[in-house]
């Protein structure tokens, strides 16, 4: 592993407008991402981890969304000061996306092999000759069968999870240095979803990319992840390596998650579901915006926003909370 | 053990495919194979498996939304099948279906209270102030607010969507609840929130359930006998959790080790798994998970294996389990 990260994200804050007012729904969100590795972002509907990705990658809505302050660096540049002819250079090369629903994101008229040597075409000076033959390989390579007789076959001739093989064959075209892959398994079925997951574990240590993994799914942060943060109402509310995350959550919210979710591996007792809802993005409370949910919450949570920082003798195990990581340790925002 | 408040025995569906604008029959869809399992008082009895393994249609079967073609139901003792309009409609009063997504089973423009009072209006329960009532005592039950009659669909979360699908499924008192994935859309926490209401309901009122899902922790965690579906045939059925601690069949063995834990030291490990999920269309010959299966003989390519109950509780349909008679591993 190299010493410099594959990406790192400075206070990004992204905002959407609802009814003539902007509203955060990602708030001074910071991580960075290593080569080789995979950062799970987790959490619930709503709490901004889709937003960040779209953010790093920009694609937020432009009619209704803006990003308003951060940096994002990849290869020492911002992305987020690049205009849009210099983004469309980056993305789908140095930087991919994949989508959870692969049948909306692809062209559903043209021909799958296409699609995947449209985008090498498009990135690189390849031949339409050898554009197609590099196409032909990374189909083999995400394991579609048959790929030679399946390449001119369309998009509604595949089932989910063969789809999904594409985007990632499509993602992986150019070789980039970052993947993001939001909720990809989430619309397939287990044993599926466990092909895909083995798939793009492979594939991440055979390029050494760094992946973005959003997903809702503790199970599969703990089959995937390296590092995990934990997300919501658009801020990071812990971030620590998948290890301790699960052996010793840090935020109520994250230890609350681990305790209501029914585990097919063991009789859970009782679960424990978290009362109340996650707040609106345009009614969010003063304080730590989980403070209303939470049992253990002081006076100060409802006053004051909490710092995500490493409490001390926790190593880098940062987490945003009045009670558990109080003010003790300085540093991250 | 007390008694089998509902048997399914032998039910089978078959769809016709059909495709252009003639409608030409292009092929037949197995959606349930000989289907057979009973439920008990106050029981939750899963029905678990993945996309087109059937266990949404077999939950519509019981209640005669889609018609079966063969095979028996009966609900305490009674011909389901049998039943003419008039029953059946009583009949439902007492098998009350909970679907996936509230939103689209909820009617936009009519109230909570219009949507709950009328399953009770039709069925000619009581006056309008006693219905009204009622609608108040089962919003109050499933957690919700008792302004919230008054409220249209949209107002309301998809955690309370559920909660007004579940007091829709109440009102008419009944003994059977089939959920068909009623946990599927929700965030883990409200999901938790709704199978605790779930659980709450099943004690209280001593209702039976069968809960359809393809998501094995929530089944363990709700039902205390399953049975584990693929392509139309239920493959192994017996009590939780000893289905998923032992899992006997080879394709409730993958589904079980596929499915992720929150726990990194019990990381997914997949690589054997071979294959997708055949198509309903044109099963594979045989015992239909054999193209994935790792055990899978010459046998398996040719016959589909029988039911063979390997202790009174439990039962398999796998050529590695030896038919009756023979002492079972």
């Amino acid at each position: 592993m190299s010493k410099a990260p594959a990406l790192v994200v400075e206070g990004l804050t992204t905002e959407f407008r609802i009814g003539g007012a902007w509203y955060p729904a990602v708030r001074n969100v910071s991580f960075s991402l290593a080569r080789n590795e995979t950062l799970a972002l987790v959490g619930e509907s709503g709490c901004g981890k889709s937003i960040t990705a779209l953010s790093i990658i920009g694609l937020v809505p432009k009619a209704n969304g803006r990003v308003t302050s951060g940096r994002v660096l990849l290869d020492g540049r911002d992305l987020l000061r690049l205009d849009e002819a210099a983004m469309e250079k980056i993305r789908g090369n140095r930087i991919a996306m994949i989508f959870q629903e692969p049948m909306t994101s692809l062209n559903p008229v043209l021909p799958v092999g296409f699609q995947v040597a449209e985008a090498l075409r498009y990135h690189t000076d390849l031949s339409p000759k050898a554009a197609r033959e590099r196409a032909l390989q990374l189909l083999q390579h995400v394991k579609i069968p048959s790929a030679a007789r399946r390449f001119d076959d369309f998009p509604h001739q595949f089932s989910g999870g063969m789809r999904q093989r594409v985007m990632i064959a499509m993602a992986l075209a150019c070789g980039p240095a970052v993947m993001l892959a939001d909720e990809p398994t989430t619309a397939l079925d287990v044993t599926i979803q466990a092909q895909v997951l083995a798939l793009l574990a492979e594939l991440k240590s055979e390029t050494g990319m760094a992946m973005i993994f959003i997903t809702h799914n503790l199970g599969v942060v703990a089959s995937i992840a390296d590092r995990v943060a934990v997300m919501y109402a658009g801020d990071i509310v812990e971030l620590a390596t998948v290890e301790e995350l699960f052996a010793a959550p840090l935020h109520p919210y994250t230890e609350a998650l681990l305790y209501s979710i029914p585990r097919v591996d063991r009789d859970a007792v009782d679960l424990k579901p978290i009362p109340g809802q996650v707040p609106p993005i345009t009614a969010m409370p003063a304080g730590c915006r989980y403070a209303a949910r939470c049992p253990y919450k002081m006076a100060r949570c409802e006053r004051e926003v909490p710092p995500l920082v490493a409490p001390a003798g926790a190593g880098g195990h940062l987490g945003r909370c009045w009670v558990r990581a109080g003010d003790g340790a300085g540093g991250h925002a | 053990m007390s008694e089998a408040l509902l048997e399914v025995e032998g039910l089978s569906k078959t769809f016709i495919a059909r495709h252009g604008f003639l409608g030409t029959a292009a092929g037949h869809v197995r959606a349930l194979s000989g289907i057979s399992f009973s439920v008990r008082k106050g029981e939750a009895f899963g029905l678990v498996g993945e996309s087109g393994c059937g266990k949404s249609t077999a939950g519509r079967a019981i209640l005669r939304l889609i018609e079966p073609d063969t095979g028996h139901i009966r609900f305490k003792g009674e011909d389901v099948r049998a039943a003419g309009a008039r029953r059946l409609r009583q009949l439902r009063r007492a098998i009350q279906i909970v679907f996936q997504d509230p939103y689209s089973s909820l009617n936009p423009r009519r109230t909570i209270g219009q949507t709950l009072s009328e399953p009770m209006a039709v069925h000619g329960l009581g006056s309008a102030a006693e219905i009204a009532a009622a609608v108040r005592a089962v919003l109050a039950e499933v957690g919700m607010p008792s302004d919230a009659a008054q409220k249209y669909p949209h107002e309301f979360s998809g955690g309370q969507r559920q909660r007004i699908g579940i007091a829709r499924a109440l009102v008419l008192q009944p003994e059977l609840i089939v959920a068909d994935e009623p946990v599927s859309a929700l965030d883990v926490s409200i999901q938790a929130q709704i199978l605790v209401l779930l659980r709450g309901l099943q004690e209280r009122r001593h209702l039976s359930f069968i809960f359809i899902s393809h998501d094995l922790g929530v089944v363990r965690h709700f039902c205390s006998a399953v049975a584990v579906m693929y392509l139309g045939h239920i493959v192994e059925r017996g009590p939780v959790p000893a289905i998923f601690d032992e899992p006997l069949h080879p394709y409730t063995r993958v589904l079980r080790s596929a499915s992720p834990v929150p726990d990194p030291k019990a990381k997914v490990i997949m690589a054997k798994l071979e294959g997708e999920i055949a198509s309903a269309l044109s099963p594979p010959s045989g015992c239909h998970f054999h193209p994935r299966c790792p055990h899978a003989t010459e046998v398996c390519r040719r016959v589909y294996p029988e039911w063979v109950q390997v202790t009174p509780e439990r039962g398999v349909a796998c050529h590695l389990y030896p038919a009756a008679g023979s002492v079972p591993a």
